[in-house]
């Protein structure tokens, strides 16, 4: 990392450099309070070595120890890099100018075999705000406006680098519940039963895959691109992500996930207090916002503030995602819906765990936990890290401090006293 | 009442027509009477900049009677231990739809934008307004007393806007604010320049937009002139226009403008626009760019309402800085936040926290007692009720929140919330939590729309 952009991370009045080197290899935070979410728990003052990119040692004293950059975080908090579990990053710019947009397709021809991966720009101004606000991963995941079949999910970090996509075909993303019926054809029954029949064709391709390529098979409703994307999923490679919210929807598709013995996530969930006990009997997670309590749809009537500690206490493994009002463009507001599902019965350290380690987990992603050995990506923030009035000082991505700089601080600082003339024009 | 010099009822004073029509649909709002309550020992942020420790609170005759140190308590009253607690005057939304666009959102519901013409400053929002709307008590849970329901942003002159106390009512008039003036809600940029130009009519550019406010001040104009003409030297009465009403409401000073409007060029050429034609705008909304021309704002005496990181859902949204209202702020214009969202209304104690820090790490020294200025006197100013709400001041409106904590951390909640001196909201009593007619027997046949106890 450049020194000018070290310098302008604002973490500097408290970092002292110990050897005149501008690219770390070694990184040491001292005196922190250090939230693992490992075996090793949270340490109430420690220090965190990171070393070539992976987490070194974490110990309660590390003693003075040499390292490229030391970073002193007493009074603060280090914490695993948060994770977005349903963004649209690198996939969109501007919501409603659709040639920023590549989330979604028209031509539904390809349905589930849809990958966006090809279309994901590291570069988008998205990237480096939503990880000045701590993402260090995300999952991103396609939309659908015409088939509830959505296509394939991607996993990325948040470097902005070429390579930053980490694993190509995570998920596949199907719609239930009202959305669903309404792309279906207009009943949750019709939604279903395309699910199904679509898992069904694919198993019977599978199974007679020759035959149906040499024509020597009956019609199958899909194409054999769409058949072919489903196989991951009937393997158990990728999860299912499905939208559902109400309760009965959740019940339907806890039944489907039986029936083809498929990693099933829920995503929406709002009623799934209401079948806490089903969810967590079938190990099925579920990716919630926690801040969504209006009954907006019929579907989401039962939709309350203390859904995450509710799902929580029942042995479900729970997802924070950023709240829906401000979706992808604000990924890391996660951390405020987690703040707001403390406020209202999740443990704090499994709030954490929420937006960090869970979506790791529930995802297949490495990462969201701090272990030695383990990746460094971790977030040191100004204070807890679920308040609204913390934030990210230092963000470390494969071993190495992020800049924290974006458009939003550009903007700040070339406006920051307002006047006449043509003077803001050369503010950098 | 007397309201503020901005607007409220001055058809009492003007000599003019009567263009505002505060009579025609008026607040039958009364608030219950109230014991007195005696808040002991809390934290409090007066709303005006000041933050006052170990102070107690009284609230009698639905008025704020007292702040100050060992208040005596009402004999027959109740009393809030207020150790630990923080006291805050109720948030004040100006921008919401609550009850326009109210939960569920199925079709029939969608009554908030009147999408028929760029011009229909006819329709009033309060004609929309479903008083059962489940949101209303969810955003009271929030801390917030009183709200402004506009109609939506597709034209260049969407309707009135209409001023509750956070009630519940069986009608909208036994919500509405007494004696707060209405507000125009008027819309710049990309929405009226879509949903118009989509239809391949004007407007379907910026300029188109502005055209089209100029227009109809012209018109507007000489429909003030006509009335005034008359009601000078008499002759044949001219025939109402409601669309003309509104405007020349506006033009007389009684219809306060809430200008949708995201970027730092069109507000400066609103204001000119204003300028042309000699009226004032109070409030320009989602104002994202607002801190490009926050001295323009300071000049011209207009406030800015926003969000604390909203950004990017469309172009004009682009350039956000988290510090917008604290650069609004210092630049010495009134800088408020607001909502436009049924879930943000009830967290916007949180997103002032988000903003207050976004302006300390900007610089700016801004401390909880200040930022607490941007959700309840500011958004009182820009509704032209400043002086009977917002802040905790003698005199004023007992629109009170106890918080369990500092209201700017996540973790803290709106616990007790006075309306008019009367405790509209206690999360620790069920009996105290409003249900809207929509909540019986919904999911629950024999119940509430949740279980008892149940986190709304």
């Amino acid at each position: 990392m450049k020194m000018k952009q070290l310098l302008k991370m604002g973490v500097l009045a408290s970092v002292f450099f110990t050897a005149p080197v501008a690219l770390a290899e070694t990184l040491l935070i001292k005196g922190a309070k250090v939230i693992t979410l490992s075996d090793q728990g949270t340490l109430q003052i420690g220090d965190v070595l990171v070393k070539d990119g992976r987490i070194a040692q974490i110990a309660d004293d590390l003693g003075t120890m040499t390292a490229d950059l030391v970073i002193d975080g007493r009074g603060k908090v280090v914490t695993p890099g948060l994770i977005a579990p349903n963004s649209e990053l690198g996939l969109t710019e501007i919501g409603a100018a659709a040639s920023t947009n590549d989330g979604a397709i028209e031509d539904s021809s390809i349905g589930a075999g849809f990958n966006p991966v090809v279309a994901f720009n590291p570069h988008s101004t998205l990237i480096p705000f939503n990880r000045a606000g701590g993402v260090t991963r995300a999952v991103v995941v396609p939309n659908s406006q015409q088939k509830i079949f959505a296509g394939q999910g991607f996993g990325i970090k948040l470097t902005g680098d070429f390579d930053s996509v980490t694993d190509r075909a995570l998920l596949q993303k199907i719609y239930f519940g009202e959305y669903g019926a309404s792309l279906a054809g207009g009943s949750r029954a019709r939604a279903y039963a395309q699910i199904q029949a679509a898992l069904g064709q694919a198993k019977e391709y599978a199974d007679n895959r020759d035959a149906v390529r040499r024509g020597e098979w009956r019609d199958l409703d899909f194409s054999i691109a769409d058949l072919e994307s489903l196989q991951p999923l009937l393997s158990g490679e990728q999860s299912l992500l499905v939208n559902a919210d109400r309760a009965s929807d959740i019940l339907q598709l806890l039944a489907l996930a039986k029936q083809f013995d498929l990693k099933l996530i829920i995503e929406g969930a709002s009623e799934g207090w209401m079948v806490a006990e089903q969810l967590a009997a079938a190990r099925v997670p579920v990716v919630i916002d926690a801040m969504s309590n209006t009954p907006t749809a019929f579907e989401k009537l039962g939709a309350r503030l203390d859904n995450a500690a509710l799902l929580h206490k029942a042995g479900v493994t729970v997802v924070i995602g950023g709240p829906g009002y401000a979706g992808t463009h604000n990924s890391y507001l996660s951390r405020q819906g987690a703040g707001n599902a403390v406020a209202y019965g999740l443990p704090f350290e499994e709030g954490v765990r929420t937006i960090t380690a869970n979506v790791a987990q529930v995802f297949g992603l490495e990462g969201g936990v701090l272990v030695p050995g383990g990746a460094a990506e971790l977030v040191l923030w100004s204070g807890d890290p679920l308040e609204v009035t913390s934030f990210a000082e230092l963000v470390v991505i494969d071993g190495k401090p992020q800049s924290l700089e974006n458009r939003s601080t550009r903007l700040r600082d070339r406006y920051l006293h307002p006047g006449a003339g043509t003077g803001h024009g050369y503010k950098k | 009442m007397a309201l503020s010099a901005c607007g409220g009822d001055k058809q009492d004073k003007s000599d003019g027509a009567d263009f505002a029509r505060q009579g025609a649909f008026p607040s039958t709002y009364k608030a219950d009477e109230a014991a007195p309550v005696l808040i002991r020992g809390a934290t409090v942020l007066t709303g005006t900049g000041e933050q006052l420790n170990n102070t107690d609170v009284l609230l009698k005759d639905g008025k704020i009677a007292a702040v100050g140190e060992d208040l005596k308590a009402p004999k027959k009253g109740m009393v809030v231990e207020g150790a630990g607690k923080w006291v805050t005057p109720g948030i004040i939304d100006v921008h919401s739809h609550l009850g326009d666009y109210p939960a569920p959102a199925i079709e029939s519901s969608q009554d908030g934008n009147e999408m028929t013409s760029p011009n229909t400053a006819e329709v009033w929002a309060e004609h929309s307004v479903w008083t059962q709307d489940p949101q209303f008590a969810l955003a009271l849970a929030g801390g917030v007393t009183t709200l402004q329901i506009l109609p939506g942003s597709a034209n260049l002159f969407g309707g009135r806007g209409v001023t509750l106390k956070n009630v519940p009512g069986r009608s909208v008039q036994d919500m509405k604010f007494p004696g707060a003036p209405y507000g125009l809600k008027m819309a710049c940029g990309e929405n009226p320049k879509r949903v118009y130009g989509g239809k391949g009519s004007a407007p379907s550019t910026r300029m188109g937009n502005v055209a089209g406010y100029r227009q109809a001040w012209i018109e507007a104009s000489a429909y003030r002139d006509k009335w005034d003409n008359y009601e000078k030297n008499g002759g044949e009465e001219p025939d109402r226009n409601l669309q003309m009403e509104t405007l020349a409401g506006v033009l007389n000073g009684d219809i306060l403008v809430h200008n949708h409007c995201y970027r730092g060029e069109e507000m400066a050429i609103m204001m000119d626009v204003a300028e042309e034609f000699g009226f004032q705008i109070s409030t320009f909304h989602h104002a994202v760019e607002a801190y490009k021309v926050a001295d323009l704002l300071a000049e011209n005496n207009v406030c800015a309402a926003m969000w604390a990181d909203w950004w990017g859902f469309k172009h004009e949204a682009f350039d956000m800085t988290e510090a917008n209202i604290a650069i609004v702020d210092q630049a010495k214009a009134c800088a408020l936040i607001h909502s436009d969202s049924a879930v943000g209304i009830q967290h916007l104690n949180e997103e002032t926290a988000k903003a207050m820090v976004a302006g300390q790490r900007a610089g700016f020294h801004i401390e909880p007692r200040h930022a607490a200025v941007w959700m309840t006197l500011n958004p009182a100013k820009s509704l032209g009720i400043d002086d009977v709400t917002g802040s905790l001041e003698k005199g004023k409106m007992a629109d009170v929140v106890v918080w369990s904590g500092n209201p700017f951390s996540v973790y803290s909640k709106a616990e007790k919330v006075f309306i008019d001196g009367n405790l509209m909201y206690d999360r620790d009593n069920p009996e105290r939590q409003p249900h809207s007619d929509f909540e019986l027997g919904i999911l629950d046949a024999e119940g509430e729309r949740l279980p008892e106890g149940g986190e709304r």
